[in-house]
Order: structure tokens, then sequence, then C-alpha cells
């Protein structure tokens, strides 16, 4: 229903542009029904057994932006992600989720994260899995509703009475990204959810994951040590190192990307050489 | 494929019993031969006569269903206490820490060695039976349903956790379906179990029953009526195992281990 919602209010701008030859798809971001929660994390800090992961880092993401975090293993980048979505909980600091100013209490969007595995529950058939992303939500009813909507969003409408086990790696991932967008979420963190992909279907999950984002409006915050992926999807990259952002990086090429797009390559250059600790260029 | 001619569907199932019929064709052949005493052993048509006797007078059905009902009796008794001690083991560890280590320990005794203690405690009646196969049949529900608990995917719990079932619910659509497969290996176990208590307690002190049936027929050299009581605890066990089976495909079809081909 909320999705439906989204595909007529995405028309309207559509309509009332006064130059009609614009391309819709960059314009189309939808005005009316915000509901990107933004992030305020403020001198946090998190250590595991005395080891700091996280030291004294600060952030700020709008609502509605698409951020990436990218660094070396081990950098504390997923920490950082758990402890947004309140997995873990902080050594000290504070961290803020906002929703848009006019929120009612009641409707506050949920926070939902996309792991590197899909954790699909191997014992539920496909549209039931999707409707977990629904727990508590409404009827048995509508939520099967709403899954199967979801479903049709990823391209999976004809799985829905399959078992997990018969999907390939690639559906099995668009099956958890059904059921982490099922609800309507606010925020959608994902932690390397396409590392263990070839390179093909990556690159359909990223298409398929901007298309949603695009038409959806929730924050998207995408942990990835894959700097390409990273360029290719956010409109800034924080790169973590040591527990803090070592470098805050906007990426201002206009939607839809190109693969291959030259000013794209010379981010990812400079992403790659702050990285690997090679002098940067100018 | 096989699905699709009746002739080749029917030759896929009675594939598994050429050898059984083999067998029974060989011996009665021996015995009708003369090679094999029918003191010691009947022919396969003596125990059929023996059978339709008992049927007749309806004995068999007296003595199976006694066995059956403390069969059952024990079986529910025991598989629930030790899938409820398992399922709270597996889910509290105050719980586990408390019992885990008595319930190993007795674990180790042969449950069949208690057979003079509980005569001693309960005579030759009812309640003896059933308390051997509940305690037969008690250990390998409870291992295996703990077993099942602790090996589940913790991502799995994880992730209901994110999307916020309650407990009660992580319960239902996380935690046991995972645990349903070993709890599944836990009945099987304990289906043996079951039987072959009952035998040995029949065998040794009852009044009726399949393995009372048995020992009376040895007293007066009935050799075709005992032949006939182990050709029923044969039957009994590929029944038992056939409906474990059913479930097993009904409740597991999730798990290709488990799909039926």
């Amino acid at each position: 229903m909320l999705l439906d919602a989204l595909h007529r209010d995405a028309a309207v701008p559509a309509r009332d542009n006064p130059e009609p030859a614009a391309p819709p798809r960059v314009e189309a971001r939808p005005q009316a029904p915000q509901r990107g929660l933004a992030v305020t994390v403020r001198d946090l800090h998190k250590s595991f057994d005395g080891n700091p992961v996280i030291g004294g880092l600060d952030l700020h993401l709008p609502g509605g932006s698409f951020t990436a975090i990218v660094g070396r293993s081990g950098c504390g980048k997923s920490t950082l992600l758990r402890l947004i979505l309140g997995l873990e909980e902080p050594t000290s600091g504070r961290i803020a989720i906002e929703p848009p100013p006019g929120t009612p209490p009641r409707a506050v969007p949920p926070r939902r994260i996309m792991f590197q595995e899909p954790r699909l529950l191997p014992w539920a058939r496909v549209l039931d899995n999707v409707a977990v992303g629904l727990t508590g939500m409404g009827s048995r009813g509508e939520r099967r509703d709403r899954a199967r909507e979801a479903l049709r969003e990823v391209g999976l409408a004809d799985k829905a009475g399959q078992w997990p086990a018969t999907l390939s790696g690639g559906q099995r991932q668009r099956v958890a990204l059904a059921r982490a967008l099922v609800s309507g979420p606010g925020l959608l963190a994902l932690d390397e959810p396409l590392g263990a992909l070839d390179a093909l279907t990556r690159i359909e999950m990223q298409d398929l994951i901007e298309r949603i984002w695009r038409a959806q409006d929730f924050t998207a915050l995408l942990v990835t040590h894959d700097v390409a992926e990273a360029v290719a999807l956010a409109d800034r990259i924080l790169v973590v190192d040591g527990g803090r952002i070592a470098l805050d990086l906007r990426v201002d090429v206009p939607r839809p990307r190109r693969r291959g797009d030259p000013d794209l390559a010379r981010l990812e250059g400079r992403i790659l050489d702050h990285l690997l600790g090679t002098p940067q260029a100018a | 494929m096989a699905q699709a001619f009746p002739a080749a569907r029917f030759r896929d199932a009675a594939f598994p019993w050429l050898l059984p019929v083999a067998i029974l064709a060989g011996w009665q052949a021996a015995v009708s031969a003369g090679l094999v005493s029918n003191r010691f052993m009947p022919a396969p048509l003596d125990v059929v006569r023996a059978g339709s006797e008992a049927v007749r007078t309806g004995e068999l059905w007296t003595n199976l269903g006694v066995s059956s009902l403390r069969a059952l009796a024990g079986f529910a008794i025991g598989g629930g206490i030790g899938f409820a001690l398992g399922l709270a083991n597996g889910l509290s560890r105050l719980s586990e820490r408390l019992t885990d280590t008595s319930v190993q320990m007795v674990r180790n005794v042969p449950h069949l060695s208690l057979i003079p203690l509980v005569i001693l405690w309960f005579g030759i009646g009812e309640e003896a039976k059933l308390f051997l196969v509940a305690l037969g049949v008690f250990f390998p529900i409870y291992a295996n349903t703990l077993h099942g608990i602790r090996s589940i995917d913790p991502a799995l719990v994880e992730m209901g956790r994110v999307y916020g079932m309650t407990r009660a619910e992580l319960f239902r659509r996380v935690v046991l379906p995972g645990a349903l497969p070993s709890i599944f290996v836990g009945l099987r176990y304990a289906l043996g179990i079951m039987w072959l208590t009952l035998i040995v307690a029949e065998t040794i002190s009852a009044s009726s029953g399949l393995g009372y049936m048995a020992m009376q027929a040895r007293e007066f050299m009935l050799v075709d009526v005992v032949v006939l009581a182990i050709l029923i605890y044969a039957a009994l066990g590929k029944l038992a195992d056939t409906l474990t089976r059913m479930l097993e495909r009904a409740c597991l079809s999730w798990n290709p281990a488990y799909r039926s081909a």
C-alpha cells in the first residue's frame, strides 16, 4: 500500500515539470512522503574487551541520503553500522536517530539491516520469509499482500511459494532485500550485502538497490570494501580508518551513473590511494 | 518418470520386498524338504496358521492392543518429559547447569538393569512397564532436543531479534523449526528403544501382551507362536519407522535432505 502511494507521488512532479524534455527518472524523487531517518553520531566510542574499535567518531547523515562507508578489514566500519542499528551498545557517546520533522511518534519508520548472508529461514517459504519483515504489523493477510508486493518489486513474484534452498545466491539476497524493504524502512543499513555474489549478479543487485532507494526515499548506509561499488551507489563516501572518519567525499556524479564513467574512476582512484597509503594524486 | 507408468511404479515399490520374499521362500523350501527340523524352526506356513489361529481366538488382538497401549503410554510420558527438559535446558543456562550433569550420570546406567529394582517397587503391574519404557525413551528425546536447540544458527536468531520477534515468536518461528531435524533423530531412536524395552519387560514379568504371549508359547514348545511374535515385532518396528518417515517428510519438506524423491 505504501509502495503504491510512492508510485503515485513519483508521477506528480513529472506532470508539473516545466521542461517536458528532461528525463523523468532524474527529477522523480518524491517530495511528499519523506521518511528517511536522519542519523547523528556524537563522540562515539566503542571497545571490545578494552580494545578500542571506534574512537571519538562524529557523523551526520541527512534523511534520504545514500552514504557508503569503506575501509580496510577491521577498521570498525561494520561495528559502526551495528551501533547505529542498535545491535551493539556504545561504550560512550550518543547516537540520535530522528524521523523527518512532523512525523507522528507512532508512524516513525523502522530501521532495517541487510547482512552479508541472506539469513532466510530455510523452513519458511519465500513469501513467509519476506513477511518476517512485517513481524508484529497488521493481520496475516495484510502481511502476505505486502510481502507479495515487495517480492514483485525485486522481480521474484513467481518464487513466492518456493523454499529458499531452491533459489540461487543472488535470488536469496533479493529475497533478503524484499524482507528488509517490505515494512517501508526509514533507514536501510547494508553490511556488505553483495560480497558473496558473482560480478554480474552484483551489478544487477546494485542497480536494483539504487532504483528502489530512488523510489522510496529511505536513508541508505552501505558498508563495503569494494570501492567501485561505493562510488557507483553513494552520494557520499566515508573512509574509516582506526575507528575514525579519515576521509569524507561527496560524489557529485548525476544518476543514473554509467559504469566506467571517468569521474567515478578518478574518485575511486583517490579513495584507493588513501586506503593503500600511497601519496595522493592532485 | 516412474510416476508415468503404473507397471514401472509397481516394480519400484516391489523392489525392496524382493529380498524378504526370497528368504521366506527359501525358508519354506528348507523346512518342507526336511533340511531343518520344524521343532527348532517352523515353516512360514505353520507360522501363518498359528497367526490365523491367534486371530480367530482373539488372543492376538488382545495382546497386541495391550502391548501397543503400554508402548504408547510409556512413550508419551518419557518422551514428553524428555522433550520438555531438552527445551528447558536448551533455552535456559540455569536449568541446564542445574540438571544436565545428573541426567548425564543416569544416562550411562542401562535402564534394563533396573528391572529387578522396578519389580520390587511396582510388582509386575502396568506401572513397571510404563516406568521402564518412559525411562528408555526419555534419553534419546532429551539429548537430541537439547542438541537441536544448541545447533541453531545464531545468525538466524539475531535476524529474528532485528526484525522485532518476541521471545515466543523467536521460539516458534526460528528455534523450534531449526531443532526439528534433530528432534526427529531422537524420535526414531526412541521408537526403537520403546519396543525393545517393552518386549524385554513383558518377557520377564507380565500376564498379558506380546512378550507374554511369546513366553507362554515357549513353555508349551509352540515354536510357531514364538516366531509369530518375533515377526509381529518386525512389522511393528517397520510401521513405526514408516510413520516417522511420513511425519519427517511432512514437517521437513524444506530440507533438501528429506524431500521425497
